[in-house]
């Protein structure tokens, strides 16, 4: 802990007297506050002597109190024998994004593409994020049919019933909320969260997470957990530095 | 209705409510998971029913009914499940739906053993008989039409049998219990039987076999004839858009009753309910379509009119599918034909109960995930009873966590 303190000081004096400005100083200040609260960064100075800022980043844990407990399958008591096993959905992911984007975050992009498998009887990943106009793709890697769908106001779709090795794809064309559902199986569900900027990371297993290429200033920063956000904080990001920070879902 | 209709108006609202989570979506776990509670709410109102058509063992049409289902399921350890289920149906009628014990000897494999008043062993409609598995709004013939046929009145003679075609809701014969009743379905899908079941799944066949104390037209909790019934089903997936099933139920399904009407040498278990069911299903993408097949033949077990045994036949063709236009709104339509065997009354050979047809189209629309508005169409033609054709309307909202 005070060798991260010397590093942070380090860095922050080495921001203030300018440094030399280039990004591998500014990696550096990054690894050498590793671990540290509260921010470091570094500015850059033009060769016109104007003072450019370097993109910094978001670093931190969203820290989950209450995990969410998985969605129990329905008594069925009509079905003369129990279902067969299922893989739990992974509870712990939140996802961390800022809340109103910075100037140039809407510039054209490549649309993305990502996954949501269907595996025993599980949506994996349990939570997406991805910005606006993405593709999802969502293979059935299951012996039985599945039929992936939703009903949410910001992606209305139905992909219909189909079989292992088979994958069906949509594209999120709005920001918000996306909750899918299996129609078959009425235990399985996800969270698809569109954002209409990249400034956003998906947790991992220990609620580490970290928003890259973020423009100094200062952003409210959303902690997102089981379908809403649940905490948010003010932070400031410095040029070519890192906020460093902890967010606490009650 | 009044009841039906007031739930139909506070599920419509709760749909706006469970927006905001104010009803549950999910099912209800407590106590770490090891009590898992659900529940399905259906309101249906439709118009009168005035030939019966769509009546059920519990003397109410299936267009008019307020139903409350909550299941729940104790976990008591990785191979002991309680499983049961509560109904109030039409706002009266208060009845343990399923109450079981499910064992698991292996946990690791499919092989299940069920014990108490326990699921339907026979055909494909029982797991689908629920609002939210129904296609349309209407329970199959084969599944609730009443035929004149009574476990508790025998008829005499073949005119009394033959008095009573089309008058399933309300028939009466001389011999038994000579108060008018509700005569029995092909299968009763209203209630459970009592008695031990066995299911396993070894890679695409899927097999169940039971023991009871009723028949599939006579359900009971308490055994009331000294017989057993017989029940299997074997079901084949050898693709994930097929699934192809046969079953087969043998049981008694006269009542002590009668007892005293049987000529000498006859008994009670000698009045058999035998039934075999050949059912499929299809389904890809947004298409989905079922047939079933179901043969019914009860033995009487005196002659009407002085011989030996009578069988009276019965069988029922179904076939159903659906169509998803839209994410959330569906299309659906079943048609189906109920006939019946003929006996020899008086040197002509009749038909012992009347055929009934029916076709039932109608819509879907999920406001949101778990509550669902139906509408349906439907469309009866029978040879015989007092009213022979009528077309009912029918509006249902199920909603289900």
């Amino acid at each position: 802990m005070v060798l991260a303190r010397f590093a942070l000081i380090g860095a922050l004096v080495a921001g203030v007297t300018g440094g030399t400005g280039d990004t591998g100083a500014a990696a550096a200040a990054g690894a050498a506050a590793q671990g540290a609260p509260g921010a470091t960064g570094l500015s850059a100075r033009a060769p016109s002597g104007a003072t450019v800022q370097v993109p910094g980043a978001i670093r931190g844990r969203l820290d989950v109190r209450r995990v969410a407990r998985p969605t129990e399958r329905r008594p069925e008591v009509a079905a003369p024998g129990s279902a067969g096993p299922r893989d739990l959905p992974d509870l712990r992911r939140g996802v961390v994004y800022l809340e109103s984007a910075p100037r140039g975050a809407f510039e054209e992009r490549e649309p993305g593409r990502a996954v949501m498998d269907q595996r025993n009887e599980t949506f994996v990943p349990h939570v997406l994020a991805v910005t606006v106009g993405a593709v999802v793709d969502f293979p059935n890697s299951d012996k039985t049919f599945h039929n992936v769908f939703s009903l949410s106001r910001a992606r209305r779709f139905d992909l219909g019933r189909y079989a292992a090795g088979h994958s069906k794809s949509i594209r999120f064309d709005r920001p918000g909320l996306v909750r899918v559902f299996c129609d078959i199986h009425s235990h399985m569900n996800a969270y698809v969260l569109v954002l209409s900027h990249p400034f956003f990371d998906v947790t991992d297993v220990d609620g580490r997470f970290r928003i890259d290429d973020v423009p100094a200033g200062t952003y409210t920063v959303v902690g997102w957990y089981d379908g809403e956000p649940r905490t948010s904080r003010p932070v400031t990001v410095p040029s070519g530095g890192i906020a460093d920070f902890e967010l606490v879902v009650p | 209705m009044k009841q039906a209709l007031l739930a139909l108006g506070v599920l419509l609202l709760s749909a706006t409510g469970a927006r905001a989570q104010l009803l549950p979506t999910e099912p209800v776990s407590v106590a770490d998971g090891r009590l898992v509670v659900s529940a399905e709410i259906s309101a249906t109102v439709g118009g009168g029913d005035p030939g019966f058509f769509n009546y059920t063992d519990y003397e109410y049409s299936g267009l008019r009914n307020l139903r409350v289902g909550v299941g729940a399921e104790l976990r008591a350890s990785r191979w002991l499940q309680v499983l049961g289920e509560l109904r109030l149906d039409h706002a009266t009628h208060v009845e343990p739906f399923a109450l079981y014990a499910r064992i698991r000897p292996w946990p690791e494999r499919r092989f299940d053993i069920q014990v108490g008043r326990i699921p339907g062993t026979f055909g494909a409609f029982g797991r689908t008989s629920y609002g939210t598995g129904n296609l349309v709004i209407g329970t199959p013939l084969a599944y609730q039409y009443l035929t004149s046929l009574r476990p508790d009145s025998l008829p005499a003679t073949a005119d009394d049998l033959l008095r009573m075609r089309g008058r399933g809701w309300l028939s009466n014969f001389p011999l038994g219990v000579a108060a008018a009743d509700r005569g029995l379905p092909l299968i009763n899908s209203v209630r459970s039987d009592t008695g031990v079941q066995a299911h396993g799944l070894k890679g695409v066949v899927e097999w169940t076999a039971a023991v009871t104390t009723g028949s599939l037209s006579n359900p009971k909790v308490r055994d009331d004839n000294g017989g057993r019934q017989l029940v299997g089903r074997v079901v084949a997936r050898p693709v994930p858009a097929v699934a192809v099933g046969v079953s087969a139920a043998r049981g008694a399904y006269l009542s002590r009753a009668v007892e005293r009407a049987l000529p000498s040498g006859a008994r009670l278990d000698d009045g058999i309910q035998r039934v075999l069911g050949v059912d499929g299903e299809y389904s890809e993408g947004r298409f989905l379509a079922r047939a079933e097949l179901i043969r019914s033949h009860w033995a009487l077990p005196f002659a009407l009119s002085g011989g030996g045994n009578e069988r009276l036949g019965a069988h029922s063709l179904l076939v159903e599918g659906r169509y998803r236009i839209a994410p959330g709104l569906q299309l659906a339509a079943r048609a189906e034909r109920l006939d019946f065997s003929r006996i020899q009354a008086g040197g002509l050979s009749e038909l012992w109960e009347a055929p009934v047809q029916r076709i039932e189209a109608g819509a879907s629309y999920s406001i949101i995930r778990n509550v669902t508005l139906k509408a349906s169409v439907q469309r009866n033609v029978r040879d015989g009873g007092r009213i022979r054709r009528d077309t009912l309307a029918a509006m249902q909202v199920v909603y289900w966590f």
